[in-house]
């Protein structure tokens, strides 16, 4: 009861948080994941405090699920001192490892090898958490994706491969970019526990994703997972958008957070009062972040060279 | 073996550069439980030329890894393993292939320490394999120059066993990545190497032999073409001094300006194209600190290096160009 509140919670953060920071002109380049919160938090809720999560430059919800502080984050994706890498990463870039976030790797299917090497040191110290890559449908498409595959079966890695599927590479439409009938089909020729299933159903994500981690975790090696999600903007904030306004107006109507909120309603286990509360909760708690990073400095120019070497 | 032993002691050690790596990395690895060794053909079979002798033997499969043939993610898992606190050494055959590994290594590596603010690292070493010894256009390039552009990396090629030992250490401590380029053609060189455990530190060039006439820097097997050279010019009477750079990034720049301060000629020697070569970056520095002298640059024909043993020769430098580029700089 309460962990489906608390994830219905941060669904509604993360919407908000996204919201909020799209409705500034200032915002830059940003790649938001509306109508895929329910796989971000679905799959946050299988990993521990041991675990660590990379993604895609679409980051921004993965993050939040994970449990990065909203205050750092938004100071971070509009470039103030105060973000969680001192808003130098920004978007595609950043990472805060405290939260188990080790990070955004923006090149589609290079943080996928990336995800491996970080698995293979958990494997070496035989530490206790498991590694979870989450990418696109778009990167299922890419070379890195099956090399990695084939090491990460082969060394029995502790990592968790998760196809955010929102049917998208930026205008190309799934169909057209990977060949397979369902994408986690590939991790099935290399021996891997598969399934594929509704993103946008937030109890099945989150079944599936605990199903997969705990067989990770068990020492089995690698699992992949798909979840088929929607995408309710543009690819990015300055991309434009390629589906009619009907066709757009469809998706919403299959929106993962009101379809659990009517879930929780329908089964007695949330109020109309309640609902509006915790909507007003997640408007609250994004503009607390959008003061927070507004009050945070830019760096100062001459930081350009820290860093470096 | 009946020399005595005090003797002994005091003799350098006599290795083969693929001995000299072997030695190296099997040091760091008992000195650093953190360090790995992974790549194809490094383990059982002891790398493909031999560089790893033993050290699988010694070391075990958990941290000596035979890699399938997947340049990307054998890089990329280098990165994501250095990034959790290991220290990898990546081994990729050829150069060439290294260009599969780009993404990881310049996109993820190079930049991890940036845009962590410091919090993340990648102590990563790629050691590759440069150079033309008969192998075709795509098993013979020198790359090096495209990387010394990179920052936040660093690049280092050595050209004597006790190079290649100094130098392989002093990467396997380094604190972020390092693309470590040896040559085909000098893994079966012989050469001294002191007994007593050293590291050559990043950004020191050697001096290879002093000169008073030309300054000529090169690196890797370019620095045995330059000897031979210098050798052949010291009989006409022109002094040569040939300054092998030995790590790219960071150069020395120190040694290389008090040289030209002193010749003020300079010849730039690579294997690779001379087109935004080391040889130009060389150069630049070394004037930006100094002002203009008469520089002349020599490096690979503006074409791929043929298997053909008639183009692979007339497409790289060779001593015979070396003085006769020198004849003109110090004659005019």
């Amino acid at each position: 009861m309460n962990e489906a509140i608390d994830n219905l919670r941060a669904m509604l953060l993360i919407r908000a948080f996204e919201d909020c920071l799209a409705a500034r002109k200032d915002h830059g380049f940003q790649l938001l994941s509306s109508g895929e919160e329910a796989v971000s938090v679905g799959l946050a809720s299988a990993l521990n405090e041991h675990d660590q999560l990379l993604t895609g430059g679409r980051s921004i919800g993965p993050a939040l699920a994970r449990g990065v502080k909203p205050e750092r984050l938004m100071a971070e994706l509009l470039a103030r001192t105060g973000g969680v890498n001192r808003g130098r990463a920004g978007r595609g870039h950043f990472s805060d490892i405290d939260a188990g976030f080790f990070g955004a790797h923006a090149v589609v299917a290079g943080n996928i090898t990336i995800a491996a090497g970080v698995a293979l040191g958990r494997k070496l110290e035989n530490h206790p958490g498991i590694v979870a890559i989450l990418f696109g449908d778009g990167a299922s498409a890419a070379g890195a994706l099956y090399e990695t595959l084939n090491i990460a079966a082969l060394w029995k890695l502790p990592l968790l491969f998760v196809c955010n599927n929102n049917q998208l590479s930026v205008s190309t439409a799934r169909e057209a970019s990977n060949a397979a009938e369902n994408i986690s089909d590939i991790g099935g020729v290399f021996g891997m526990w598969t399934k594929s299933v509704d993103g946008l159903d937030l109890p099945a994500v989150s079944e599936t994703a605990r199903t997969a981690a705990d067989y990770v975790r068990a020492g089995n090696g690698p699992a992949f997972i798909e979840f088929s999600s929607i995408r309710l903007r543009s690819h990015s904030t300055t991309a434009r958008e390629t589906r009619k306004r009907d066709e757009l107006a469809a998706l919403r109507l299959k929106c993962p957070i009101e379809r659990e909120i009517r879930r929780l309603q329908d089964a007695g286990l949330l109020g109309q009062a309640q609902t509006e509360a915790l909507r007003d909760e997640a408007t609250q708690r994004a503009e607390t972040a959008m003061q927070f990073a507004d009050a945070s400095p830019y760096p100062d120019p001459s930081e350009v060279l820290e860093h470096v070497v | 073996m009946s020399s005595e032993p005090a003797q002994q002691e005091t003799k350098p050690l006599r290795l083969f550069f693929r001995e000299a790596v072997a030695r190296a990395v099997r040091e760091e690895m008992a000195r650093d439980p953190k360090v790995l060794l992974m790549g194809q053909d490094v383990g059982s079979f002891g790398g493909s030329y031999r560089e790893f002798d033993g050290v699988y033997g010694e070391f075990g499969p958990d941290r000596v890894r035979d890699t399938p043939v997947a340049e990307p993610a054998s890089v990329g898992i280098a990165a994501g393993v250095a990034a959790a606190g290991f220290r990898p050494l990546t081994v990729i055959t050829y150069m060439d292939f290294l260009m599969l590994g780009f993404d990881a290594l310049i996109n993820y590596a190079a930049k991890l320490r940036y845009k962590s603010a410091g919090k993340l690292t990648a102590p990563m070493v790629v050691k590759t394999t440069a150079g033309a010894q008969g192998q075709g256009v795509a098993h013979s390039q020198c790359i090096e120059a495209w990387l010394i552009s990179v920052p936040g990396l660093a690049v280092v090629a050595p050209s004597t066993p006790a190079d290649a030992y100094g130098l392989m250490k002093s990467a396997l401590r380094h604190d972020g990545p390092v693309v470590y380029m040896d040559h085909k053609k000098l893994f079966p060189t012989p050469g001294n190497l002191d007994r007593e455990e050293h590291v050559v530190p990043f950004g020191k060039a050697a001096i290879r032999q002093e000169g008073t006439d030309v300054t000529l820097t090169c690196h890797s097997y370019m620095v045995r073409v330059a000897l031979q050279a210098a050798e052949a010019l010291a009989e006409e009477g022109i002094s040569v001094e040939v300054i092998d750079l030995r790590s790219l990034a960071p150069l020395d720049i120190d040694t290389l300006v008090a040289s030209v301060e002193k010749t003020g000629k300079l010849l730039t020697l690579e294997e690779g194209q001379v087109t935004c070569g080391v040889g130009v970056e060389v150069a630049t520095r070394i004037f930006e600190a100094v002002g203009y002298r008469p520089w002349k640059r020599l490096g690979a024909l503006p074409a791929p290096v043929s298997s053909n043993p008639v183009l692979e020769a007339e497409c790289i430098p060779d001593a015979e160009q070396v003085i006769e580029s020198i004849r003109v700089l110090v004659r005019g």
